[in-house]
């Protein structure tokens, strides 16, 4: 049964439900945890330590969720730059989980890094050293953030202000609009870039650590995997939200796009595999993969949780079955979401005996970031119109979009 | 489809026109240095570990000139003594002994001071920086604690307060505050009893390394001085008379950290002519593409008449 998302809607559901009072709880304790954090040190709440000194909150709420955040990039550039006008509906639910995404990992690393109150040089472009990766990434992402995703999420709010009944509401929604209707080509090509930029330098970062890093994941070419990866965990990530808000708020189960988006993941995959055996041929370290120590295993997780499902998502019959797309997906996810955590974590040598797992305050931190992220999710889709709905149900509620060429 | 091909095309040459303003405007950054000379009047440390005889005299002699409070934790709070660099050790002196229990070496362990150090490459604001003589420095206003000279450093040098509200990274510094005021040469070589570490300008330093080499042809590991090329040179160069690595120095590349990640940052920026071809290429198209977004977008509201759904 399958049906044709038409338009966005607002959800008319209550917001206080259990789920949602779940992670807004585990986000609450993650802030409590994180005020005794700035009161003590790093120290007394993570397991990080001079040998591992980056760990769950850089390596999982920066590094991996911001690549599950870059399906506002991802599909962004399938919608616009390709021009699959499909993507279209599904376009405002992507830069949503982008939004949550890169906003609570920048949280988390504001909480992470030990001395915040100096980001204010940043903002003096002669303290930058423009060698640094690190820069770039922190220059890169906040601009994109500032500048980019808050943009890009504005027209469902924009909508709820031009129809709140103040008419001087109103005329700044409209005045906004049509500044955004001016400058929207700009503001795109800005989107595409600054990710572009700052997902490649994510990979980047660990090739300034040389030998540190095991050479199955150690390379040249580290920014181009991690920008592709960030395709293929962005697609992934907005092919779980969508599947997983069809089966709970029944909107419809658009398998047309839903399908398309899974195989240009799937492909994604495929391409990303060929580049990296390629490259790790290239450097001769082919071999170190069938030794089954530490690193060839969860380099083969890696390689399979990735590319099987990848190649069975290709094929129609499976991939139109929707509990085994959700299955596949998932899967894609967690093995992507491996490769970006691997090269500082798992396959790092911190030279010495220096030993490594998060603390219980530091994984219920990064888990309360990460909750922080789905409870504003769960909030913006009761509150404005986000998720794509089948004909039925938009006609049922009522999808008044002044504002749907956004 | 034909008209979308059409407004591609044109995107498409928009794009080089604005490559071409963009590559008249912009001045391609020079030609990058591909490996960086040390610096002629570069000072640093020559560590013999033949000559050592482990009484760790230059210990507390660090701690001292430092202000550093002793780590008593592996004595029970008895005397000094640090199992590893820590946030209040900036020189420790280790014993290696291999499981036969014949072959042994002290080592000293400290900041390397390298020509092309990967913590300054990695460090976003110039805190940590290579200073006067080339040491390489810290400067607390500038550092925002992230860490990054921790995971870069390829000896596992930067040590970070992780017990502290206002944490510093802690390092050797060669006594930068002291050499050339109060004393001539850092804590540690001043009380050597053996000279086993003695300062001086590297170039210096090497040539007496290399002296003493070919003074004992086979003495020292694969008569080599640790330093003179490993990540691309540094300032604390080590003899030793057994393997490096067993005594916890790493094999590396001659070609820096840095200088791979300044080749690879050149080839994709090309001095940030990249960004904006892409940007100006992918603005192109979008405006193409928004055109046709809002005809077509127009044109289904002709069919849906009626409704609120008018164009504002």
């Amino acid at each position: 049964m399958t049906a044709h998302w038409e338009k966005c809607i607002r959800l008319k559901e209550p917001l206080l439900t259990k789920p949602f009072l779940l992670f807004a709880g585990l986000a609450a304790l993650s802030f409590l945890l994180a005020l005794y954090r700035e009161l003590t040190g790093l120290g007394y709440v993570t397991g990080l330590n001079d040998g591992y000194s980056w760990g769950l909150f850089k390596n999982w709420n920066v590094t991996t969720l911001t690549a599950l955040g870059s399906g506002g990039y991802a599909v962004a550039v399938f919608a616009w730059i390709f021009n699959v006008r499909q993507f279209h509906k599904v376009l405002r639910t992507a830069v949503l989980t982008s939004l949550v995404g890169y906003g609570t990992g920048m949280l988390a690393l504001g909480i992470d890094v030990g001395r915040p109150w100096n980001f204010i040089w940043i903002a003096n472009p002669l303290t930058w050293n423009q060698h640094s990766v690190l820069l770039e990434v922190a220059v890169c992402m906040t601009a994109y953030f500032m500048l980019a995703l808050d943009v890009e999420n504005m027209p469902p709010f924009l909508e709820r202000m031009y129809r709140s009944g103040d008419p001087k509401k109103k005329e700044w929604a409209m005045k906004i609009f049509n500044f955004m209707h001016k400058t929207f080509p700009f503001g795109i090509a800005l989107a595409f870039i600054l990710p572009s930029m700052h997902q490649a330098s994510l990979g980047q970062l660990m090739y300034l650590a040389g030998s540190r890093v095991h050479p199955l994941w150690q390379t040249a070419l580290l920014p181009l995997l991690y920008l592709l990866m960030a395709y293929i965990l962005g697609f992934s990530c907005v092919l779980l939200v969508l599947m997983l808000s069809s089966l709970t708020w029944d909107l419809g189960w658009d398998q047309e796009i839903l399908g398309r988006l899974a195989v240009i993941m799937s492909s994604m995959v495929a391409l990303w595999t060929v580049v990296r055996f390629v490259d790790i041929g290239r450097r001769g370290a082919l071999g170190l993969i069938l030794t089954f120590d530490r690193y060839s295993l969860v380099f083969l997780a890696e390689t399979l949780l990735l590319l099987v499902p990848a190649l069975l998502m290709l094929l129609k019959p499976i991939r139109t079955r929707p509990s085994v797309l959700f299955q596949l997906c998932l899967l894609v996810a967690i093995g992507g979401s491996l490769y970006r955590f691997t090269p500082t974590t798992l396959a790092f040598f911190p030279l010495g005996n220096y030993r490594y797992f998060p603390s219980v305050a530091e994984i219920l931190m990064s888990v309360g970031f990460t909750s922080l992220g789905v409870a504003v999710f769960l909030y913006a889709v009761k509150k404005y119109a986000i998720l794509p709905a089948s004909a039925s149900k938009v006609a049922a509620e009522t999808a008044l979009q002044p504002f749907d060429t956004l | 489809m034909d008209v979308n091909r059409r407004d591609a095309l044109k995107a498409l040459f928009g794009g080089s026109a604005f490559a071409a303003i963009a590559s008249t405007a912009v001045p391609v950054a020079k030609a990058s240095e591909k490996a960086v000379e040390p610096e002629v009047d570069a000072v640093g440390l020559l560590y013999d570990a033949t000559k050592c005889i482990g009484c760790r005299a230059c210990m507390p002699a660090c701690q001292n000139a430092n202000g550093l409070k002793p780590d008593t934790g592996g004595s029970g709070g008895l005397y000094q003594q640090p199992d590893t660099l820590n946030s209040h050790t900036k020189n420790l002196i280790k014993l290696y002994v291999a499981d036969d229990g014949h072959e042994r070496s002290f080592i000293k362990q400290q900041c390397m001071h390298c020509v092309d150090p990967a913590c300054v490459s990695g460090c976003p604001m110039k805190a940590l920086h290579k200073e006067g003589l080339g040491v390489v420095a810290w400067t607390s206003y500038l550092c925002i604690g992230c860490r990054y000279c921790q995971v870069a450093c390829p000896f596992n040098i930067p040590k970070f307060e992780w017990d502290k509200v206002n944490p510093k990274i802690v390092k050797c510094e060669l006594c930068d505050h002291l050499v050339g005021k109060a004393q001539a040469e850092p804590a540690c070589t001043k009380v050597c009893p053996t000279h086993a570490v003695v300062y001086g300008k590297r170039t210096d330093l090497l040539a007496e390394a290399h002296r003493r080499i070919k003074a004992q042809p086979g003495f020292y590991f694969e008569d080599r001085v640790y330093g003179e090329f490993e990540a691309g040179g540094t300032q604390c160069l080590v003899l030793s008379h057994v393997d490096f690595t067993k005594v916890g120095l790493p094999k590396l590349d001659k070609e820096s950290a840095p200088a791979q990640v300044r080749k690879v940052n050149d080839f994709i920026y090309q001095g940030f002519l990249t960004p904006l071809v892409v940007y100006g290429g992918v603005a192109a198209i979008m405006r193409g593409r928004w055109k046709g977004h809002l005809s077509e977008h127009e044109h289904q509201e002709h069919e849906q008449t009626g409704a609120e759904g008018k164009k504002v």
